[in-house]
């Protein structure tokens, strides 16, 4: 049932992207920001409520060259991390 | 000269940080003030739906913070609304204010936000003649009492003290004021420079270079006694700092340091941009006779990507100080950034020059005397 979890950002955050697809991920509300590496902008701009994980997986495969074998796993933690932070969510009663 | 540095800066998509002035009104008329007389003071303020309009461009260009100032911005009516519009817009803000107008229920409507950085008042002296000598009378227990309604609604706070002729024998009591009486965690020195209405009252205003002497050495003094609680990044207290470093690697013959040797004082253009209160564009609000465009007519990001007036702003760390006949023979060249470019352009109407107002040698040569370090 995990597996078909869409994950969605909170609307609150503002991405801001820099030069080089870097970004910078502030939350406006403790004026807290982070870095994010071009990975990472391209899954939380998947974020979006309509993917699960298996699909921003198969979006960042083909974006991305030689994607190890256990690239899921880590997905999943920053996804994890997210949540845990407040940052992402699951639609109440949509796999849970 | 080449310090080895690269003299290319990546230049972010959009701005981080947007200063406002929402208004051009005021009701003191300090002064020194930058604002008035100067082409900061121009046109009309804008409605409310202007500027709401505008906030909508700058969270879709993921601007993060904005700074409101004016005039004096609590002033305008509307300013609650205005700030609703901030935080609706995902971006935080802070104030600058001369305090005389903060109630306790505006204290209570911006904690409330949650998004304040910092309200910044505006104190120069410990006893009311120190300050109201050139703010107006009455103007020192409005200021202090506004501070403490923000203080009291947890707020973070922030003191400017500008150091001028009338408070710079006051600088022991403002520090004891401000530490010990307000509690305050730190503040933050100028002096009188002379842009706005400064420049019709400078000599009742702006230092003389022995009082400037005689500020720095307080200045460094008191902020040893007060463990760095003290900062500024320009005035006697930053010159200070900065001209013991030069003084030092001059006498030591360092190398060239850091940016140093070219006109690269100021970084704002790079991360930061104005909008003067007739909803102007201006690289910053001390440069505001650099027209850029109007706001929700031209396109920020384009403005802020292709400006070619700030493209030439951000070509001016190139420019080497050794073009310059008033330079190219100082020995402080390898050590000095040129200084803010707004002065350079009051001063002798060009932006991409040393300024003279901040100039170490210039200094020396006029009999002022740098401190002991601390």
């Amino acid at each position: 049932m995990i597996q078909e979890r869409k994950p969605l950002a909170s609307p609150l955050l503002v991405l801001r992207e820099e030069f080089d697809d870097w970004a910078i991920l502030f939350n406006p509300d403790t004026g807290d920001s982070f870095g994010l590496n071009p990975v990472s902008v391209f899954i939380f701009k998947h974020l979006d409520g309509t993917s699960t994980l298996h699909d921003i997986m198969q979006k960042l495969c083909l974006e991305c060259q030689d994607t190890p074998d256990d690239a899921e796993q880590y997905v999943q933690v920053f996804i994890d991390d997210l949540v845990e932070r407040g940052f992402a969510g699951y639609e109440i009663g949509v796999g849970s | 000269m080449d310090n080895g540095h690269s003299h290319t800066m990546m230049v972010m998509k959009t701005p981080k940080s947007v200063d406002l002035s929402i208004t051009n009104n005021c009701n003191l008329r300090c002064s020194y003030c930058y604002h008035f007389t100067s082409e900061s003071e121009s046109g009309s303020d804008l409605s409310t739906d202007e500027w709401l309009c505008f906030f909508e461009e700058l969270n879709k260009c993921a601007v993060m913070d904005v700074t409101i100032a004016g005039g004096e911005p609590f002033l305008r009516g509307d300013l609650k609304e205005l700030i609703e519009g901030v935080v609706r817009n995902r971006m935080r803000f802070s104030i600058l204010s001369n305090g005389t107008l903060i109630t306790d229920e505006m204290a209570a409507f911006i904690s409330a936000t949650g998004r304040c950085n910092s309200v910044q008042i505006s104190i120069d002296g410990s006893f009311p003649g120190s300050h109201d000598a050139f703010r107006g009378e009455g103007n020192f227990a409005k200021a202090v009492a506004g501070l403490k309604h923000l203080q009291n609604h947890h707020i973070p706070v922030t003191v400017r003290v500008t150091i001028h002729r009338h408070n710079v024998n006051d600088l022991e009591a403002i520090a004891r004021f401000l530490f010990d009486e307000l509690k305050l965690p730190g503040f933050s020195t100028n002096a009188a420079s002379y842009a706005g209405l400064c420049r019709s009252f400078a000599d009742e205003v702006q230092l003389t270079v022995d009082e400037r002497s005689l500020a720095m050495e307080t200045l460094l003094r008191l902020n040893k006694q007060y463990e760095g609680r003290i900062v500024a990044q320009a005035g006697p207290l930053a010159e200070a700092h900065h001209w013991l470093e030069m003084e030092a690697a001059r006498l030591e013959k360092r190398e060239p340091m850091t940016d140093c040797g070219y006109l690269r004082s100021c970084g704002g253009v790079f991360s930061k941009m104005a909008v003067r209160a007739d909803g102007e564009m201006v690289p910053c609000s001390q440069m505001s006779h650099i027209e850029l465009g109007r706001i929700n007519r031209d396109d920020l990001g384009e403005v802020w990507r292709n400006h070619p007036e700030l493209i030439r702003l951000r070509d001016r760390r190139d420019i080497s100080l050794g073009e310059f006949d008033s330079c190219k023979e100082c020995e402080y060249l390898p050590y000095c950034r040129g200084n803010c470019p707004a002065m350079a352009y009051t001063i002798v109407g060009d932006e991409n020059h040393p300024s003279p107002d901040a100039c170490l040698r210039l200094f020396l040569e006029a009999g002022g005397r740098l401190p002991e370090p601390a």
